[in-house]
């Protein structure tokens, strides 16, 4: 059974908001609801960091814990979604979430608040799958369809990546593994020809 | 009977102390999901579907995308 997760590669973000874009695309998320988003960290100060934060469908996922109409649930994957016809837009997830990932649009004056939004992993909710009242209430469903979530399929840098968490694990690994060197970054060989024509020759000139 | 009114007090007064269990695992209460599988693109078969979100994962990785780069 897979374990669905996010990693992002603070080292390749550079933060052009394409993945906030793909998710508000997708899903056709309202204006005051940011499903996903780029956090920057010493932002203009040489070094800076960012990070593309959303839900993380946590293992122990906190919002489950703290929902008191438990409308909270968890698919096969280990995708976090909820109902949004049980929710009562308490509040209570998003203090509990560590990432911030509740989202409540405006329902009304006096900041009322509506029935709370967040990452579906592009996994829909619990509607009839390809329906309108899943596209309505929860977004598009790609997982349904094959596909992995947009943010993550879109981002440029494939800093997001998106998948079984034994999957994107490994991807990273080697991508750690290989950064900083020379002729292993991916790309040299399509640039420069391989070893055989750049490093060999090297020592033959000199 | 003094003595009787102060255990009854300690008693009363510890009474809200006791840690209640908050991993007790709650049940899901809202609609049932429907599986992602069972739709027409994978009839019901989840070893199908598991292996295109695989694919798709394994896509996000440009050094097996482009076999650019020594394993």
């Amino acid at each position: 059974m897979a374990r669905m997760k996010f990693i992002c590669d603070a080292e390749r973000c550079i933060e052009c908001n394409s993945c906030a874009t793909a998710c508000k695309n997708e899903h056709e998320v309202p204006w005051g609801v940011n499903r996903r988003r780029v956090v920057t960290l010493n932002d203009g100060v040489p070094g800076e960091r960012s990070i593309s934060v959303a839900c993380m469908h946590c293992t122990d996922a906190p919002c489950m814990a703290v929902c008191p109409v438990d409308c909270f649930y968890r698919t096969e994957d280990d995708i976090v979604l909820h109902d949004k016809d049980l929710c009562i837009g308490c509040g209570y997830c998003y203090y509990a979430c560590p990432f911030g990932a509740p989202q409540f649009p405006q329902a009304g004056a006096f900041g009322l608040r509506g029935k709370m939004d967040k990452c579906t992993y592009c996994a829909g909710g619990p509607e009839e799958n390809f329906s309108v009242e899943e596209f309505r209430k929860y977004g598009r469903n790609r997982i349904a369809e094959g596909k992995l979530p947009a943010c993550a399929e879109m981002c440029s840098t494939k800093a997001l990546i998106a998948g079984d968490s034994a999957v994107i694990a490994k991807i990273y690994k080697t991508r750690v593994v290989t950064r900083g060197k020379g002729e292993e970054l991916w790309g040299w060989k399509t640039a420069y020809g391989g070893s055989d024509k750049v490093s060999d020759n090297l020592g033959a000139k000199a | 009977m003094k003595t009787l009114i102060w255990v009854a007090a300690a008693g009363l007064a510890l009474a809200a102390c006791h840690e209640i269990p908050q991993d007790a695992a709650k049940p899901y209460a809202g609609k049932e999901d429907v599986k992602p599988y069972a739709g027409d693109r994978f009839k019901g078969d989840k070893q199908k579907f598991e292996q295109a979100l695989a694919d798709r994962a394994n896509y996000e990785n440009e050094y097996l995308r482009t076999g650019d780069a020594k394993q």
